[in-house]
């Protein structure tokens, strides 16, 4: 079954949403379709989801200037995962959800420098400024990662890995939770942790 | 700059507090932390206590161990002497910080974390026992900042432990009153699908005492932090609905505290756990539609329950006059009756509901609490029994119970249905409980609806003659049977106004027995008297008996003045607080240990059972010759209401203690843990 959400249908939604005083009501789950969502990438150009089928989508939230997900990027994990990611033959999608005037809001071209300072290698920052796609998948944290099959399938969400800390040292000691999930989907396997407790700085939502 | 300045501020702020052992600070302007200890010295081989003592800036706060949403709790890490040992890191309860749709649980203002340590023996007085500690805490407001320091701290040995400044004492006081302690509670805990519920039970919790309450999970995952958790209290039990969160499994065992804010407003956090099972029903746990089915099944049972059967006595009378009577006079007596029982329990139901929303701690059967209305219904059932006796016609108002089936009157029909609810309520109180619990917790309307099926299920077999005029052709033809019908039925009421006065007197003493029994007399004298008027049509008779029943409505107030007998249970070896008692006790040189209770005060039962009831506690009391007083604010004693005001507190729980010799009482804190109460009276030495 696949599921097509038209512009207005997404746009009605997003309407809703704005009087929900929580998250959607309806979470994200293991084994479930991944919700759709469209979202400029920092070129402007829309990206959805959807247009990703056939490939295995990793979705990172983040926010550069927090410091859980500087631990991961100045210890040059983040990059690696993501070349990782690019050699096989998955989609990185990261995603930028800070509204005007919070942490971590980035323009296009902002993203792109700090793609280029970072020698990040994201397939695209999406820029979610209207916290939709954060409330779609309830993204309670920078670093959130979220893992879906090539037919549109949830497989992972949660942490990036398992030491719940801003120190660069204890990316070597913790169990990769992350990298472990997508190569596990990556080649087939069943995800030995589907769900996992994801850490890191508060997702800064647009209010509702 | 900026930085110096404030280090500077923060060194001119711990001037003052010069005796008191603590780091110095580490300060940002976020935040100003240090290590302390709470003692100014300490003595070989006894435990005290460090903290990380946090002084957040408004806006900023920093986690507990399960964090919420986001964040990451403080982490110490402490490097003590040789031989001296430390247990784990102590949170006080957390808060919940909501942040947008997100939820994160955590601590604004000052928070502090206590360490317990032991001195190791081999200290000798004169010596500095070094610690050092390095930590880390996450700090946010909108933004996050990992924050680190290193403390070190020299505490002189001395040959006894010395007290630290008072604030500190009270800081320590503070700290340890704020972390979750054990508590008598029982948890259930379950989820099916997305939606569950943990339920607490234990003592106190009643739905005129708990304010608010909720329930943060240990563990990561195991609920939706930033869910609401819509709260439910039925008598015994609260129930809180839960949201699975994202975690895959659930722990084995699901651990937690539970913060509970009782009806004066003060918050106590209890640890609680439960092996996950089935999903704890709110209420008893009845949909609508079922509750209303118990309920019509509960009301028909209750027409055989000892209470209402002397009623039923009255109606079994006005059935055999009916059962020679036509149809539409059946229909309509039927109907008045039905409505009478129907509109008495919406009536009756009503006061309750709103009692309860003007935070009452009314129960079901509530109006048999007031010996007033007790001794009221034990002379209405003796006024019912003397008119079936024959003793009196009817005429007055009495007659709305009891003459109604020699009238054919309406109204009548419409009362004995009136009468036969009140008196039916203590009777449903045990068999009702899961049903009308259901009530009380959907809501008002929904409330209303299972007290209408309650009544409708009493009325159903009048109802049912109204209805199906065949069945009344089975009653059996009228005759001179139904006189001494009425006669024998006499007895049953007697029997209803004895236990009714069994029942005051249980409730107000000898007094109140003394005044419901003279008033029995006058209301008897009252119907003879009226009875021999209404044989001879003379007034003076009637007068006289409507002034004998003026007399035993003036007897009422009596009633209400007795003395109630002591409400909440009074632990064992505490004595009855008056200010009389307190002055001979201090005036004798003892010292004095005053508990200001009620029996709904969730905060009260818990610090009786937790700290009070200790076997440490009463050894130190017995120890220490300390007097143990008691004042019950169950039923708002004035005197105590005053002790209350005196002590700028609104409500209970209020603890004194009064040192011997001393002239002020101590104020001990409102959630009391063992260790506050046997430093209190230990203080007894200090003050002296």
């Amino acid at each position: 079954m696949t599921v097509t959400i038209t512009r207005r249908a997404a746009l009605a939604a997003t309407g809703a949403l704005a009087f929900a005083p929580r998250l959607a009501a309806a979470a994200p789950a293991i084994g479930a379709p991944a919700p759709d969502f469209a979202l400029p990438d920092q070129d402007g150009t829309l990206r959805r989801l959807s247009d990703f089928r056939g490939k295995v989508v990793v979705l990172e939230w983040t926010n550069h200037d927090c410091p859980f997900v500087r631990k991961h990027y100045n210890s040059a994990n983040m990059q690696g995962l993501q070349r990782l990611a690019a050699d096989r033959g998955v989609v990185w999608l990261s995603i930028a959800s800070s509204p005007v005037g919070e942490q971590g809001h980035v323009t296009g071209a902002q993203a792109k420098e700090l793609t280029a300072s970072r020698n990040a290698a994201p397939a695209a920052v999406l820029l979610d400024h209207r916290s939709v796609a954060a409330r779609a998948y309830q993204a309670t944290v920078t670093p959130h990662m979220f893992v879906i099959s090539a037919d549109g399938v949830l497989r992972y969400m949660g942490g990036i890995d398992s030491i719940r800390s801003t120190r660069v040292d204890d990316v070597a000691r913790a169990e990769p939770f992350l990298r472990d999930a997508m190569l596990a989907v990556v080649e087939g396997r069943a995800v030995a942790r589907a769900s996992t407790p994801a850490y890191g700085c508060a997702v800064k939502y647009v209010d509702a | 700059m900026l930085r110096l300045l404030m280090l500077l501020a923060g060194l001119v702020a711990l001037a003052p507090a010069a005796r008191a052992v603590e780091s110095a600070a580490v300060t940002s302007p976020r935040s100003t932390v240090t290590l302390i200890a709470d003692r100014a010295a300490i003595a070989p081989g006894e435990p005290f206590r460090l903290a990380l003592r946090q002084r957040l800036a408004p806006g900023w706060h920093t986690y507990w161990t399960n964090p919420g949403d986001a964040g990451q709790p403080p982490e110490v890490t402490l490097a003590l002497p040789d031989g001296a040992s430390a247990g784990a890191m102590r949170f006080p309860a957390p808060e919940r910080i909501p942040f947008g749709p997100l939820v994160n649980f955590g601590y604004e203002g000052e928070p502090v974390f206590t360490i317990p340590v032991t001195a190791p023996a081999h200290l000798s007085p004169g010596e500095t026992f070094t610690v050092t500690a390095a930590a880390n805490w996450l700090v946010c407001e909108r933004i996050c900042i990992p924050e680190e320091g290193a403390f070190r701290l020299e505490i002189p040995v001395e040959a006894a432990p010395r007290a630290t400044a008072p604030d500190i004492t009270a800081l320590f006081t503070a700290a340890e009153a704020a972390e979750p302690r054990h508590a008598p509670f029982t948890a259930r805990l379950g989820f099916a699908g997305a939606r569950g519920a943990i339920e607490i039970a234990g003592p106190g919790i009643a739905p005129g005492a708990v304010r608010d309450a909720f329930f943060f999970p240990a563990e990561w995952g195991v609920v939706e932090n930033a869910a609401a958790q819509p709260l439910t209290v039925r008598d015994g039990a609260l129930t809180l609905a839960l949201q699975r969160g994202p975690a895959e499994a659930l722990p084995a065992r699901v651990e937690g505290v539970v913060a509970i804010t009782d009806a004066a407003g003060v918050r106590g956090a209890y640890l609680v756990g439960a092996a996950p099972g089935a999903v704890p029903q709110a209420g008893g746990g009845l949909p609508l539609r079922q509750a209303m089915l118990f309920a019509a099944l509960g009301g028909l049972i209750l027409n055989l329950m000892p209470c209402v059967f002397p009623i039923l006595a009255m109606k079994a009378v006005s059935l055999a006059r009916l059962s020679g009577a036509a149809r539409g006079a059946v229909r309509a007596h039927a109907a008045s009756y039905t409505a009478g029982v129907v509109l008495s329990f919406l009536a009756l139901g009503g006061a309750l509901v709103a009692l309860r929303a003007a935070g009452g701690a009314a129960g079901w059967g509530f109006q048999f609490t007031s010996p007033v209305f007790v001794g009221a219904m034990a002379w209405l059932m003796l006024a019912v029994g003397l008119n079936l006796s024959g003793v009196f016609a009817v005429g007055g108002p009495v007659s709305a119970g009891g003459g109604l089936a020699a009238r054919g009157g309406h109204a009548g029909s419409f009362f004995t249905g009136a009468l036969a609810v009140l008196v039916a309520t203590p009777c449903t109180a045990p068999f009702m409980a899961a049903a009308i619990g259901a009530a009380l917790a959907m809501g008002p309307v929904e409330a209303m609806a299972v007290f209408a099926a309650l009544g409708l299920g009493m009325a159903l077999p009048y109802a049912l003659l109204g209805l199906v005029p065949a069945l009344a052709r089975l009653l059996p033809k009228p005759g001179a049977w139904m006189e001494w019908l009425k006669q024998g039925l006499a007895f049953p009421m007697y029997a209803a106004a004895a236990w009714l006065v069994w029942v005051l007197s249980e409730q107000s003493g000898p007094p109140a027995v003394l005044a419901v029994l003279l008033g029995g007399v006058l209301i008897g004298f009252g119907a003879w008297a009226i009875g021999a008027a209404q044989a001879s049509g003379g007034r003076v008779g009637r007068i006289a008996g409507l002034a004998a029943v003026a007399g035993a409505l003036a007897l009422l107030p009596m009633l209400a003045a007795a003395p109630p007998a002591a409400r909440a249970a009074v632990d064992a070896g505490s004595e009855a607080w008056s200010e009389a008692r307190v002055a001979a006790l201090r005036a004798e040189g003892r010292p004095v240990f005053v508990n200001l209770t009620a029996a709904w005060c969730i905060t009260c039962k818990v610090n009786e059972r937790m700290a009070l009831a200790t076997e440490g506690v009463r050894r130190a009391f017995a120890e220490r010759n300390v007097a143990y007083l008691t004042g019950d604010w169950t039923q708002g004693d004035p005197a105590i209401t005053a002790l209350l005001r005196a002590h700028q507190r609104e409500g209970v729980p209020l603890y004194l203690f009064y040192p011997a010799g001393g002239a002020v009482p101590l104020v001990l804190p409102q959630i009391l843990t063992e260790g506050i109460v046997l430093q209190a009276i230990a203080s007894q030495g200090d003050a002296s």
